[in-house]
């Protein structure tokens, strides 16, 4: 039988074969993890649907390939051999590319070289000078030309990518771009624009100079393609403010006992949730998304808040969901929770898509401000910055308060300095005096 | 009036009328007298036109076809029977070098008009060299036509074509249907064009070309696709494979989008790489996959206890057909 990707989480797209767990010729049973593959997010084992032998492996480490591709071809128990086989296609272009990526070089001999320049022309079919060639029948293509559309900007959903002539239809239809879609759809342009990949890393090292490439893969290559999408999309400006923290401080140490009888870790940053959350319900373009096909803004009316978390694989950006409806405890406590597993890799499709807003918290690791990147295709995203005695002036005095910066990166297209000031003053006003918070919650 | 004929029956008649219509027409082969032929495809023929018409000859494929060269360019329509088609090597070099050039190298002095019949093709469980499909020696060759019938009327019609043709034809008759099916065919001289494919099934997904016995099984795979799937074929029988109605073949490609090709000889080099090519040249921008090509593999025609591995079988035709569509 044919083991296909199958949409592991809520409509995924596609996802990276990360590491396959089993090899030609092994004997899996029913449930046996077969693959690592990684999603948007998230990596997950993918078990054996049968028992039975593997008799290929189609889907090479390394390739990015759509929902429903075959990744491997299992004998079930009992099976002719040759039948299961016979009617798999390898997709040949990007067994190419993973190939080519499969030995990274550790010095730059000639013969690394010549391997590390051949690297981008293996890719050849999928990708070709930097461009993206895509891959479709000739009616396809004349279809494509007869609507005046360049194939190679399209996004195929056909088998190993192919470009078919519904997604020629489509994007003719819609425009340049398909409807906007959180990090889907767009990844294949937000890679074209960045050629920072194995080409561009392998090709200037020329010179004998010891150099050591490493295949932009997972966890990282997800975050560079959402991070270029972000930048490139989106127009940012950043604000920058400070927030005294005293009161919100004191008021935590008032209830840290009471909050560890209940079993919580109380951090400031669940305040800082709670505060976004209000101010978000009055400036509903912060809660918001640009669909640049429909040409129009998403205003959310769902307060879910994702928190950018510092692991050891990459940035995990783990969402709290309905931040408006819940108390700071249960904030902080889901936090803790989700932090925790973000680190340990265990976090579903589920727990890391659908954030309305991001925080992004650098505290812990020290700094003043930063310009943080919006995580696409929000509108907005608050850093908070390490907090610390600092002197600042009160009643023309000099003192020394707790503070904290925070810096609002905004998407200028839809929001102008004046409300990301006001939006970020009305944050800085809730933690600044924590009544005002009390007073808020519902 | 018409009865029901088998293919072998099709084409005595042919020959029958033939002689009987143009004191011109010679038939000559091993055993094709006194015997009636291996297959019986010249039975009754020397009782009634007599020796000097219906000739038994040495077992020497070169002096038949030797023979038949020297009779047509003085003015006789020889028929020479090979009695199986693989054993035409030894004459290859009257044919190729004479056969086909006749005409060119006399600048159009002397045509030949002779038709080779020969049965070919695998499915009767032959010993070797009974069963070889090597219609691409001979559509390779300029100044040869090329015609397989796939059934008893096109066979009779066909062949009147070929013995009517100016020109040598190789005529080669599908043995696993000699006497596989009855069709109805009308009494009395008709033709059926040389040059020009049948569709014998219509259909929107994809296009299927094959001639001689493979016509039949590959009808039976689309006859099962679409009342199991809905997938419908534009079935074509080719029945000449050279020239090649080009027309019918890019304009089935270019209403379905996809072609498969299915023959009994080996793939490479075999006729399917000549279809392929030209819808290639005259029908790319209309594919919607990959022309695929069920044929033979590239081995000898194996002993009979193999011969249906061999053989394209609808399992095969079916798996290339359902791979194309969805491709």
């Amino acid at each position: 039988m044919e083991f296909k990707l199958a949409d592991i989480g809520e409509g995924i797209h596609e996802g990276e074969i990360l590491r396959w767990l089993v090899k030609e010729g092994d004997q899996v049973e029913q449930d046996t993890p077969l693959v690592e593959v990684q999603t948007d997010k998230v990596a997950a084992e993918l078990p054996s649907p049968v028992a039975g032998v593997i008799e290929r492996i189609v889907a090479r480490e390394g390739q990015v390939v759509p929902v429903g591709t075959v990744l491997a071809v299992i004998r079930e128990a009992g099976a002719h051999p040759a039948a299961a086989a016979a009617s798999v296609a390898a997709p040949v272009a990007m067994d190419a590319q993973a190939s080519a990526q499969e030995k990274p070089a550790t010095q730059a001999s000639a013969a690394q070289e010549e391997r590390a320049t051949a690297a981008p022309e293996a890719s050849g079919a999928a990708r070709r000078g930097g461009k993206r060639r895509a891959l479709a029948t000739p009616h396809v293509r004349a279809l494509a030309r007869k609507l005046g559309v360049d194939i190679d900007e399209i996004d195929g959903t056909g088998p190993v990518g192919r470009v078919t002539e519904e997604d020629v239809r489509r994007f003719a239809e819609g425009g340049r771009r398909p409807a906007v879609e959180p990090a889907r759809g767009h990844t294949e342009h937000a890679v074209e624009a960045q050629p920072t990949t194995a080409s561009r890393v392998a090709t200037p090292e020329a010179s004998g100079e010891l150099v050591e490439q490493v295949p932009l893969r997972g966890l990282r290559r997800r975050i560079a393609e959402h991070m270029v999408l972000a930048k490139r999309i989106i127009p940012h400006a950043t604000h920058i403010d400070e927030v005294e923290m005293d009161g919100i401080e004191a008021l935590r140490e008032r209830l840290r006992p009471y909050a560890e009888a209940r079993g919580v870790k109380l951090t400031l940053l669940a305040f800082f949730v709670k505060a976004v959350a209000i101010a978000l319900k009055e400036f509903p373009y912060v809660n918001a998304s640009v669909d640049e096909a429909q040409e129009h803004v998403l205003l959310r009316r769902y307060y879910h808040i994702g928190i950018a978390v510092d692991t050891e694989h990459g940035l995990i950006v783990p969402v709290v969901k309905h931040a408006d409806q819940k108390s700071v405890f249960d904030i902080a406590r889901e936090v803790s929770d989700l932090a925790r597993r973000a680190r340990e890799n265990r976090l579903s499709l589920d727990e890391v898509t659908g954030s309305t807003f991001t925080i992004s918290n650098a505290g812990a690791l020290g700094g003043l401000y930063a310009t943080p990147i919006i995580n696409y295709p929000e509108s907005a995203i608050l850093g908070i910055h390490k907090m610390a005695p600092r002197p600042v002036v009160r009643n023309n005095e000099i003192v020394i308060r707790n503070i904290a910066h925070v810096s609002l990166s905004f998407d200028h297209r839809i929001i102008d300095g004046g409300m990301a000031i006001r939006f970020t003053n009305r944050v800085r006003e809730l933690l600044e005096e924590p009544d005002r918070l009390w007073a808020e919650l519902r | 009036m018409s009865r029901m004929l088998n293919l072998v029956q099709a084409i005595n008649e042919a020959l029958d009328l033939k002689l009987a219509d143009d004191a011109r027409v010679v038939l000559l082969g091993e055993d094709i007298g006194k015997n009636g032929g291996v297959f019986r495809a010249t039975d009754g023929l020397l009782e009634k036109y007599g020796e000097e018409r219906v000739i038994d000859t040495p077992l020497a494929e070169s002096a038949i076809i030797g023979t038949s060269i020297g009779m047509a360019v003085n003015g006789l329509i020889p028929v020479p029977e090979i009695q199986f088609l693989a054993f035409i090597f030894p004459a290859l070099d009257q044919l190729f070098s004479h056969v086909a050039r006749m005409r060119y190298r006399s600048q159009g002095q002397f045509p030949v008009p002779m038709t080779i019949r020969t049965p070919y093709g695998a499915g009767i469980h032959g010993p070797e060299l009974h069963a070889e499909s090597v219609e691409s020696f001979f559509a390779h060759t300029p100044g040869l036509k090329v015609v397989v019938p796939s059934g008893p009327y096109d066979a009779k019609g066909l062949l009147i074509s070929a013995i009517e043709d100016p020109d040598p034809v190789v005529f080669l008759e599908p043995t696993k249907l000699y006497r596989a099916f009855r069709e109805e065919v009308p009494e009395g001289l008709y033709r059926v064009p040389i040059g020009k494919a049948k569709r014998v099934r219509e259909g929107e997904d994809v296009s299927v070309f094959a001639w001689g016995s493979m016509l039949r099984t590959a009808l039976k795979v689309a006859e099962a696709l679409e009342r199991e799937r809905g997938f419908t074929c534009d079935v074509i029988d080719l029945r000449t494979l050279y020239p090649l109605d080009r027309d019918a073949i890019v304009e089935s490609v270019q209403k379905t989008g996809r072609a498969v090709v299915v023959h009994e000889a080996h793939k490479t080099a075999g006729l399917g790489a000549e279809i392929v090519s030209l819808i290639n040249e005259e029908a790319l921008l209309y594919l919607r996959a990959p022309v695929k090509r069920i044929a033979g593999f590239d081995v000898p025609v194996p002993f009979f206890a193999l011969e249906d591995e061999y053989m394209p079988t609808e399992a095969r035709i079916r798996a290339g057909i359902e791979e194309t569509i969805t491709f």
